[in-house]
């Protein structure tokens, strides 16, 4: 709710021509730079955003600090590229505009966009840097499009002259198919400095379709509807970690054979002491050893590949969340699933493998895999055997229990 | 004046830090660990561990609204001798002052700080421009030494409330 005069500097050189940011840097830019306004306007309603382009003919100001989004949102139609971009000029004309706002009592902050080459040396930055500490004007910087050496670092310094307590920020964006103002939303400069903006924020996601909090659906209004999204959401993640790993996975599968069979074991046993799956940071580099290996297995094991041993059914138990032959496959290509629990998942477990047909009637759907291959065979026998040992642990630990 | 008569208050005038309307106080270019309510309130002033200090360049702006209207009559601005203030301007009743617009118009007065002003002499100014005074904005140029830091200890205003001056007063002040 902090009371704000914004000035955003856009970049329309003709670097942004680029399509790497979908449709093109310039549109991109102009999305990221609607999504601010808009975040801006609504944590504090006199909060006023202005807008002036760097490149073209020289430094214009299109839209002088205003709380009208309107206003805003239509002086950016047919923006023209072309040129350079002056980003020195730019802030001062910026710095300008903020010194002449008509609230004296709003913070004063620049945004610029950086899509083009900076051709200024970082002295010259870190001077304008210190110019705008001095009359205590926020930077942030966003960074995308031209990536050469020294620019990211440039920026670094440029930001560090002008930071003061936190307030100004940087944000490097890559190319990619995430559009700049998803990068964006995620960022302090959306959100404000921790207060305020996280509200917009949230909202803003969720309208781009991303879950944000609470899925965009307040769980109190509707309930059912909130479920199906965590849900579905959850279905599409592990549809993308699976098809992530497989890709990952291709190019170290051959190594790993030969610890699968003990590493299999260790894995399943390990499953309901662990956590989520991807969350590598979570784990601990051991369990990430063996969830490759298994992940390798699963792989192998699908490929029809003869020297593959040991399987991770401990995963058929994870396939509750989806019903046909495709996702059971993938689940069960993932070691971990989220919301293991604890001691019931081990006598789950146990049962799922002692079940010799449920088991078959896994392997029959998984593709490329010949329930009559000898290695098939021989590690369903394996599998018994581990579920007999599992049972016997089991015994002792339920004695224990008692 | 010995030492004793630079810490007593000149006749007839008043600490104006009972009429500074905090809300609306603001230093640019202040360190944000050193902040002015270190060189200007009762109690942090006096504590010889605070002090205003100044972060990108030497120069500070200092802009302190009042309550009601005031007249000025001397400032005393003690500091360290070698990052103490040298040559310090006011403004009068100019809103929202920035290092770019110093120069634009010229000073109700200019000081230049001695080593003693700097131990708490008072320095006293041009009276006459200080009649009618509903905001000060004081601008420190540069300091003694001509380092990159100023450090300012302590800042002292003195002078007397429109409303409250009566006539017997004034002619206090006139004898003065």
């Amino acid at each position: 709710m902090v009371l704000e005069a914004t000035m955003i500097c856009i970049d329309n050189s003709e670097w942004m021509r680029n399509g790497d940011y979908s449709p093109t840097r310039l549109q991109a830019q102009v999305d990221a730079v609607n999504l601010i306004c808009g975040a801006k306007t609504q944590s504090n309603p006199e909060n006023t955003v202005g807008i002036l382009t760097m490149a073209g003919k020289g430094v214009r100001v299109l839209v002088a600090p205003t709380s009208d989004l309107g206003k805003i949102l239509a002086c950016m139609h047919g923006l023209e590229l072309g040129g350079e971009m002056n980003m020195t000029s730019g802030i001062q004309v910026a710095q300008l505009a903020l010194k002449h706002r008509q609230n004296k009592k709003q913070q004063q902050r620049i945004i610029v966009f950086t899509g083009g080459p900076v051709k200024y040396d970082k002295k010259v930055l870190v001077a304008i840097g210190r110019k705008l500490k001095k009359n205590s004007v926020a930077l942030d910087i966003v960074n995308f499009g031209e990536a050469d050496n020294a620019k990211p670092e440039k920026l670094e310094a440029f930001r560090a002259a002008v930071n003061n307590n936190d307030s100004s920020h940087i944000v490097h964006v890559p190319p990619g198919p995430n559009a700049l103002s998803d990068v964006l939303i995620s960022t302090p400069i959306f959100t404000g400095d921790g207060d305020g903006g996280s509200g917009f924020a949230a909202a803003a996601a969720a309208a781009s379709g991303m879950s944000g909090f609470d899925f965009g659906v307040d769980p109190n209004v509707d309930p059912e509807l909130a479920l199906a999204l965590r849900i579905s959401m959850e279905e599409e993640r592990a549809r993308q970690e699976a098809a992530a790993k497989k890709d990952a996975e291709d190019a170290a599968k051959q190594e790993k054979e030969g610890e699968q069979a003990s590493s299999s074991r260790d894995v399943t046993m390990a499953d309901p002491a662990s956590g989520s799956a991807h969350q590598v940071s979570e784990k601990k580099n051991e369990l990430m050893d063996d969830e490759t290996a298994l992940l390798q297995q699963a792989l192998a094991m699908s490929m029809d590949d003869t020297r593959s041993s040991g399987l991770a059914m401990g995963d058929a138990n994870m396939s509750d969340t989806t019903s046909d032959g495709q996702e059971l496959a993938f689940a069960l290509q993932m070691p971990v699933q989220e919301n293991a629990k604890d001691s019931s998942n081990q006598s789950e477990m146990n049962r799922v493998l002692g079940d010799q047909s449920y088991v078959s009637s896994i392997l029959n759907s998984l593709p490329g895999v010949d329930p009559n291959d000898p290695s098939v065979k021989e590690l369903l026998a394996s599998l018994e055997r581990d579920s007999e040992q599992k049972n016997k642990e089991d015994k002792p630990d339920d004695s224990g229990d008692n | 004046m010995d030492s004793a008569a630079a810490s007593a208050i000149p006749r007839g005038q008043v600490d104006l830090v009972d009429f500074v309307d905090w809300s609306g106080v603001e230093c640019l270019n202040q360190s944000t660990s050193h902040s002015l309510t270190n060189a200007l309130k009762q109690g942090y002033r006096d504590d010889v561990g605070l002090h205003l200090e100044s972060d990108a360049d030497e120069q500070l702006l200092i802009y302190i609204p009042f309550t009601q209207v005031i007249k000025l009559h001397s400032v005393v601005i003690k500091g360290p001798e070698e990052e103490g203030p040298k040559t310090v301007k006011l403004f009068t009743n100019k809103e929202h002052m920035g290092f770019s617009n110093v120069s634009d118009f010229p000073s109700s007065d200019s000081i230049a700080l001695s080593p003693d002003n700097l131990k708490g002499k008072p320095v006293n100014l041009k009276y006459v421009k200080f009649q009618n005074v509903r905001s000060l904005t004081i601008f420190i140029e540069d300091n003694q030494g001509g380092n990159d830091v100023s450090k300012v200890q302590k800042i002292v205003l003195y002078g007397t409330t429109v409303d409250t001056t009566n006539m017997k007063d004034l002619k206090k002040i006139e004898e003065h």
